[in-house]
């Protein structure tokens, strides 16, 4: 079974799968009481059967009488009447308890990637080993999930094999009669060597076919791709966003079918079908054989020793149910240790997902809630490099914000606006430089207390299918009279007076029929009455209008000004219309301040950057 | 809601519908099917006789060898055909898989080709929605239904030979055993439909929890969550669905209990009823312990044979109504004509003319008209520009024009004749377009510049990328033109700014030459300086050929030759933007708006 191939010892696999039942204890501890408490009975069950029935047939077979065969069949029916009561209540419940599980395993990586850094989430290595997590799950439950059922199965295992030495015992002790000509029967060494080929038999069996398996588990890294390829282009036609350019560029049948079509997977002409017509097919076949060949060998041994007269004919029936069902127990063993052992690689990947530290500098301090907002948030010489690369996104960036003021950041794509928000509200933290707040450097607030102040539309906002209302306060409860007046704020009050259920309608459809479809436009609104609901000092606005239309984008800019008040605010923006009622504008290019005044001073600096971007956009509207 | 529509094909054509899918797809499906189903039966009745021949052996003190050729001889059966079903075991899934996703091909192509109207059909997507989900995995119809097929074989096998052995009994046994059988079955069935009764109510939160989970551990929605705060909120979502699906489970449990309390109460009386006869026959008739043994256990085991068949045929009805499903969706009719249409004029003019005779039209289930009356000549080579504001019907206007929409009333011309007469396919053939929503493929830049995989002129393609000014950074990426976009499907792609990917759409319209042009907002994701980049590239573009281009932006039309200004689904006013400025209309007044901020003097808004 030593594998040349990298693959985990028995030992750490098993520390992994220890630390995996932990954690189900701690998610759902009822699953392994009932799944214990189900596994056993299910075990035992079978040799009550084979014990009782043996006793009929010994009778049969002996002297028939009437009142013990009916003791015995009443017996029979009572016990197993009562065993199937039994395993029926138990296996409901541990049912119940994994159906639970299953949903309640989601929640450890949920609270993780919540949990996570933000610098953490945006990295790619994270969200591949979280995509190959699902994908190891969904392909077969391979990780965390599996562990409930090896634990079932290695419960089973164990009882079924204690149960079967108890009943088969007897058939090593009882010699066989002296003048039945088989006298070597009796020797030690005879039920020594039957033992050995049993032993030998239960290890050679599952080793044979976890040897099959093993062209599974080394293949799931060449199904990876065509898993994805699969995922993709095997649904690209369900998405109705596509289907115009589906049908003008005939996407399917000159990208989607000759992709899907040089990916085989587990077609019939793909390397693990010819592993199966070849050496995994005939190892799983021979592993099976080698049961069937055992069985064989049961028979022989038991029924020479009867037929030497050891014991009588139900005996035989007891002695062989036993074993047989010894072997099971064994053979199901040795399989669950290698699925346990198999399962450890994945396990990994599901550990070093849950492993990865926060490693974000978390201070004490508190803001202080000031109701007076003088938050005075300062740039000092900040230069910032996304984690794996060498281009650095902030170069020598200062700026000190005004209380109270409103701040225009303008300039091309790529130029480090986006990256200077992020950096502000503290989802990165700076390379060099510092980030005061108050004099003080954020990193020494505690990070939920930072953000307070902060909020925020994202130019790649996201609302949540639920209600209106919620998604507004972004929570369950709320206060309604201000999740209303900040929609109305935001500009979105005559779609909301038109929705029969107000705060209470469903936005989308994908959790219900009711649901409403929102535009872009009114998307941005409902994100824009989120940030005001908020009522953090800072408001910050990233392409703000992007999806509204000129009579809207108009709209907003005029309540703008209203809806901010005392707050400081930052607006971003690559229409410079947005510039002109902002009292400062700092105009970004490759990752620096080039320019910072205000809209008139600037515009007066011919060929800055800010005339230049500027006049790109005017030509259109002045003669 | 639900249809009482009785599926047009019954089980057995399905099932024809499903071997002719395997001739074509892959034939050994068939005859593993059934060798399985042969070598299964085999190997269960030769693990019922075992037993019972070998203890006879024993009982009737037979000679030595007897006994140990019995043993032997089983041996060897059960090594052959255990042996073999393992081994048949082992290579089923693959050609399965293979019939399976040709067929899944087959849905693919329909939808990707269908008339698209039909895409707004809500039967169509009804079954469209279906055919996918009964292809979608190895436990779906189209797949499972050979599983079916070879247990109802086994079934029927293994139920012949026991009734032989059985045929010597008491007919009064043989009755308790099928009629108990045939009770628990139904029993079973009736309590199993529990959990189908109150499907919506696991529905409801599985999908809660399943959206709430894509939510919380997606990127695009971390920042948000941190921002904000969302994660109590999220959590509290969860936890709700949580116990709502945990009160569901018990209930279900606690119904299905009644399952296992039948079933022991059945198996009581069967066994009963079999201990009591066949111990009255081995007291009174003489019947030796191992032929008790055959018997008992005979008996016990029928009622699977029994339960089996009733159960089989009963999945392969609900398999044969998925799959009947599938049928009716791939033969949906199409309104628009494909192959059946004319092929587009050999000496076709290009630059072609397209023209709107009086046409309106109205979306399915809608009260009104998005359009109305419109009458509209795109001359050849002509550049026009559509304006208006969101929802006055710009995007309905292209779809018409390009073939995805016939009017409800009036006709669209292609160079004088009406669209409808063509090969739909062929009329597509001539725009080149980009359409609001993107849509990128997981391939390399090559290919999704070109739209396909092969034959992709390279040269070509680098022209194309050089007029969509996307040279420098396809330079940057690592591979070229051959690195992979977006990381769904290939790990090493790299993903495109919003701005790029509006650029590569571009590119892919020039790459595909064809005659008309449509741009619906094509410059919406770019900056001031990338936009007007674009503009002037656009006389460039539109050199030889027919041009649309669609925009809120006033601003960004005026180089077209004629605009359009729509309002509620009306022309309402047209000409140069001169022209359109002069009229003091709904055009001037939008302009202003948008305008006001841009123009010097214009009014401050800051303090």
């Amino acid at each position: 079974m030593e594998n040349k191939e990298k693959k985990l010892g028995y030992m750490a696999a098993w520390k992994l799968n220890l630390r995996a039942w932990g954690i189900w204890q701690k998610l759902c501890p009822q699953v392994f009481a009932s799944t214990l408490l189900a596994s056993v009975v299910t075990a035992v069950t079978p040799y009550v059967t084979i014990f009782l029935s043996a006793r009929i047939i010994d009778e049969l077979s002996g002297e028939r009488r009437p009142d013990q065969l009916l003791r015995w069949v009443v017996l029979t029916l009572a016990c197993t009447a009562a065993c199937a009561l039994l395993q029926g209540v138990l296996t409901r419940w541990a049912n119940y308890a994994r159906d639970c599980a299953g949903q309640l395993g989601d929640q450890l990586y949920m609270d993780k990637m919540m949990a996570l850094d933000y610098a953490d989430v945006d990295r790619q290595a994270v969200f591949d080993l979280y995509s190959q997590i699902r994908q190891n799950e969904s392909w077969a439950g391979w990780g965390i999930r599996n562990t409930i059922s090896y634990f079932e199965s290695f419960v089973t295992a164990v009882v079924q094999i204690l149960g079967g030495a108890g009943l088969s015992v007897s058939l090593f002790l009882s010699p066989v009669s002296a003048g039945s000509g088989l006298p070597f029967l009796n020797h030690p060494l005879c039920a020594a060597a039957m033992i050995c080929l049993l032993l030998l038999a239960a290890v050679v069996s599952p080793m044979l076919s976890n040897r099959g398996d093993q062209y599974w588990v080394s293949y799931a890294e060449e199904a990876r791709l065509g898993n994805r390829l699969f995922s993709f282009y095997g649904f690209l036609s369900q998405d109705k966003s596509r289907a115009a350019d589906i049908r003008i560029y005939q996407q399917q049948e000159n990208i989607c079918g000759p992709y899907l079509a040089q990916e085989n997977g587990f077609s019939p002409s793909s390397s693990i079908a010819r592993c199966a017509r070849g050496p995994m097919g005939l190892l799983n076949a021979l592993s099976q054989c080698v049961t069937v060949v055992l069985t064989g060998l049961v028979y022989v041994f038991v029924c020479l020793k009867a037929w030497a007269g050891a014991f009588g004919v139900g005996s035989v029936t007891q002695y062989v149910g036993a074993i047989t069902q010894l072997f099971r127990g064994l053979s199901a063993l040795l399989e669950t240790m290698g699925n346990i052992r198999a399962n450890g690689t994945f396990l990994e990947t599901n550990f070093e997902y849950l492993d990865i530290p926060n490693r974000m500098y978390q201070g004490s301090l508190t803001t202080e809630k000031r109701a007076d907002r003088k938050y005075e948030v300062e740039f000092r010489d900040v230069s910032f490099r996304y984690p794996d690369t060498d281009q650095w996104a902030l170069r020598h960036v200062s700026i000190r914000f005004r209380v109270g003021s409103r701040l225009a950041v303008v300039g091309r794509n790529g130029s480090g606006k986006t990256t200077f928000i992020k950096l502000l509200c503290r989802l990165y933290d700076p390379t060099e430089g510092e980030i005061l707040l108050n004099g003080i450097d954020i990193r020494k607030y505690r990070y939920d207390d930072y953000m307070r102040i902060f909020s925020v539309v994202f130019q790649d906002f996201r609302l949540l299918a639920l209600p209106l209302g919620e998604n507004v306060a972004g929570a369950a409860e709320y206060d309604r009279a201000r999740a209303e007046k900040c929609l109305k704020d935001a500009g979105f009050g005559g779609r909301l007076s038109s929705m029969p259920q107000g705060l209470d309608t469903w936005l989308y459809k994908d959790l219900t029929e009711d649901g409403v479809d929102i535009s872009g436009g009114e998307a941005q609104k409902i994100a824009i009455a989120r940030a005001l609901y908020k009522d953090a000092p800072f408001l910050i606005l990233d392409e703000p209008t992007a999806a509204l239309d000129p009579v809207a984008e108009a709209e907003i800019y005029a309540k703008l000004n209203d809806i901010v008040e005392d707050r400081t605010a930052v607006y971003i923006s690559h229409r410079l219309s947005s510039c002109k009622f902002c009292d400062e504008i700092a105009v970004f290019e490759d990752g620096r301040i080039v320019q910072q005044g205000s809209h008139e001073a600037l515009l007066a600096e011919e060929g800055g950057a800010y005339a230049t971007l500027w006049h790109a956009q005017a030509q259109y509207y002045n003669e | 809601m639900e249809e009482k529509k009785k599926s047009p094909y019954n089980m057995w054509q399905n099932t024809g519908f499903m071997l002719s899918a395997a001739w074509r797809s892959c034939p050994s499906v068939i005859f593993l099917c059934i060798a399985l189903a042969v070598v299964t039966a085999g190997q269960t009745v030769a693990e019922l006789l075992i037993a019972p021949a070998v203890l006879s052996r024993v009982e009737e003190a037979a000679p030595l060898a007897s006994l140990l050729l019995t043993i032997a001889g089983f041996t060897l059966l059960l090594l052959l055909l255990s042996g073999l079903k393992r081994y048949l075991d082992t290579n089923t899934l693959f050609g399965r898989i293979k019939v399976r996703t040709d067929l899944l091909g087959r849905i693919n192509l329909k939808l990707a080709q269908t008339s698209y109207p039909n895409l707004m059909d809500a039967r169509f997507n009804d079954l469209s929605g279906k055919s996918f989900d009964a292809c979608c995995s190895n436990n779906s119809a189209a797949e499972h239904i050979w599983t079916t097929w070879s247990t109802i074989l086994t079934n029927l096998l293994g139920f012949a030979v026991y009734l032989a052995i059985l045929s010597g009994l008491h007919p009064l046994l043989f009755c308790v055993i099928a009629v108990t059988a045939a009770a628990g079955y139904f029993v079973d069935k009736k309590i199993s439909g529990w959990g189908y009764r109150h499907r919506e109510e696991a529905a409801r939160p599985i999908k809660e929890m399943g959206y709430i989970r894509r939510t919380a551990t997606s990127r695009p929605y971390a920042k948000d969550i941190r921002m904000f705060g969302l994660g109590p909120w999220i959590n509290d979502v969860w936890r709700k669905s949580m116990s709502l699906f945990r009160a569901f489970l018990r209930r279900r449990e606690s119904v299905y209990l009644w399952i296992n309390l039948t079933d022991l109460l059945l198996t009581l009386i069967r066994n009963g009823a079999a201990y009591a006869y066949l111990l009255w026959l081995t007291l009174t008739g003489g019947m030796s312990a191992a032929e008790f043994l055959l018997y008992f256990t005979a008996a016990s085991g029928f009622t699977q044979w029994v339960t089996g068949i009733l159960d089989m045929f009963n999945q392969l009805h609900r398999e044969s109504l998925d799959i009947s499903t599938v049928r009716e969706y791939l033969e949906y009719p199409e309104p628009f004509r494909f192959e059946d249409g004319e092929p587009l004029p050999k000496d076709l003019a290009v630059p072609c003319e397209i023209k709107l005779e009086n046409v309106s039209f109205r979306y399915p289930k809608a009260e009104k008209d998005t359009l109305q009356h419109i009458n509209l000549t795109i001359h050849p080579g002509e550049k026009l520009a559509i304006v208006g504001l969101n929802g006055a019907g710009k995007t309905t206007l292209v779809r018409l024009v390009c073939g995805f929409l016939d009017p409800t009333e009036g006709r669209v011309l292609l160079n004088g004749e009406d669209i409808r007469r063509y090969d739909r396919r062929a009329y597509y053939a001539l725009f080149s377009a980009v359409f609001q929503d993107f849509s990128v493929l997981e391939a390399s830049v090559a290919e999704n510049v070109a739209q396909r995989v092969e034959g992709i002129d390279v040269d070509r393609v680098m022209a194309c990328l050089d007029q969509a000014g996307l040279t420098e950074k396809v330079e940057s990426l690592p591979k070229g033109v051959d690195t992979a976009i977006g990381r769904q499907v290939f790990e090493d792609g790299v993903e495109l700014s919003g701005g790029q990917t509006q650029r590569l759409m571009l590119a892919r319209a020039l790459y595909k030459d064809g005659p008309i042009l449509v741009l619906d907002e094509p410059t919406a994701a770019l900056d001031p300086i990338a936009e007007e980049d674009i503009y002037r590239k656009y006389s460039g573009m539109t050199q030889g050929k027919t041009s649309l281009f669609i925009s809120h932006r006033l601003a960004s039309t005026r180089f077209c030759d004629r605009i359009l200004f729509l309002e509620q689904g009306r022309i309402a006013e047209e000409g140069t933007h001169n022209e359109l400025l002069a009229r003091g209309g709904g055009y001037a007044k939008l302009f202003d708006v948008q305008s006001q901020y841009y123009r010097e003097g214009g009014e401050h808004h800051g303090e």
